[in-house]
């Protein structure tokens, strides 16, 4: 396999595991004795809820969403589509939904309005990462947070670009020339 | 290309009547040069909805962002309001910045960019403008990488950026 197209690599394998142990730390004490379901989208936040659910020390259930746009005729877009719904009930359970990045919050903010709807008891995210430069979204419930990232274009750890990359177990700067294709 | 998508009310009356906004003496208003800030804010000229023609973007990219707050479900209005800037002697607006959209949801302005230096450079100047005149009025500069990268995530548009 040839060397991924990164010009640096921001958190190593070690620093994004490292995190991701504390961070389950402090959902398993704060979760205690609830019943706790974790959602995230697909599919750049599998990686990071696979990590996070095996360093809980909390019988969890998981679940998973897709969302596409619908587009119509003349191609432009139209509503989300949910092409993925959860098969868990939410009602009276403890919500977490799991981000691998937050930039603008328009994701997150669509998401936690379609499962505030389904009357959970408590719902609250947990981003491994959060890139606020982009924030248009200004009051999120970030409850857990792994980093504080630049604005940069990022692949791995279920980032991708064009669908890589997203295998790499480390975060890196995508290269400016992968970019433009050169 | 869309056709503007107007919201029940421009957002500026929720805060005040539209008469509370028109300044006196017409549209362009008084000269305000020694005005504390908060008085800037009420030389604001206000577009009620009848005299706003059947706009349509001016630019792609702004029809592109316009579909991803479609998409996401968020409230938005289109250069409804005008921010003056700079006056003339006389008191007329010689400099004005309307931000690209509003999101009432968030009462945020946006301003959409492309990464042209010299555009940027002018837009940047107005926001640091602006935001000396009306303080307590969010904006925000929206890069074209940010919006592209949005299009990308769920395959609304190929992005070469993110």
């Amino acid at each position: 396999m040839s060397a991924p197209p990164v010009a640096e690599v921001l958190l190593s394998e070690e620093q994004i595991q490292e995190r991701v142990r504390a961070l389950a730390a402090d959902i398993s004490r704060d979760y205690a004795g609830q019943d706790l379901l974790l959602v995230t989208v697909l599919k750049g936040g599998f990686y990071f809820l696979a990590d996070l659910t095996r360093a809980l020390d909390l019988p969890v259930a998981i679940d998973f969403m897709a969302i596409s746009s619908y587009r119509g005729d003349k191609g432009h877009s139209g509503a989300v589509r949910l092409i993925k719904d959860l098969d868990e009930e939410l009602t009276g359970r403890h919500v977490l939904l799991v981000e691998d990045i937050i930039d603008t919050g328009l994701t997150a903010s669509y998401l936690l309005r379609t499962l505030a709807a389904r009357d959970p008891a408590d719902l609250a995210i947990c981003t491994l990462l959060e890139r606020t430069a982009r924030r248009i979204v200004p009051t999120l419930p970030i409850r857990y947070r792994g980093f504080e990232v630049p604005d940069a274009f990022l692949v791995g750890y279920g980032l991708d670009y064009r669908q890589h990359y997203r295998n790499l177990p480390y975060i890196g700067v995508l290269s400016p020339r992968s970019k433009d294709g050169t | 290309m869309l056709a503007l998508k107007r919201l029940a009310f421009p957002p500026i009356m929720h805060h005040l009547s539209p008469a509370a906004y028109r300044p006196p003496g017409g549209r362009h208003g008084r000269n305000p040069k020694n005005a504390a800030c908060i008085r800037a804010e009420a030389f604001l000229y206000w577009a009620p909805m009848e005299e706003l023609p059947g706009a349509r973007f001016a630019h792609s990219s702004e029809a592109e962002f316009a579909r991803i707050l479609d998409f996401y479900g968020i409230r938005w209005a289109y250069e409804p309001r005008s921010f003056p800037l700079r006056w003339d002697k006389q008191g007329h607006v010689v400099e004005s910045f309307s931000p690209d959209f509003y999101l009432p949801d968030f009462d945020l302005y946006l301003e959409l960019t492309t990464l042209k230096q010299s555009l940027v450079t002018r837009k940047n100047r107005k926001l640091r403008r602006m935001r000396e005149l009306y303080p307590h009025v969010r904006v925000k500069i929206f890069y074209g990488r940010d919006y592209r990268s949005l299009l990308a995530k769920y395959d609304l548009h190929p992005a070469p950026t993110r």
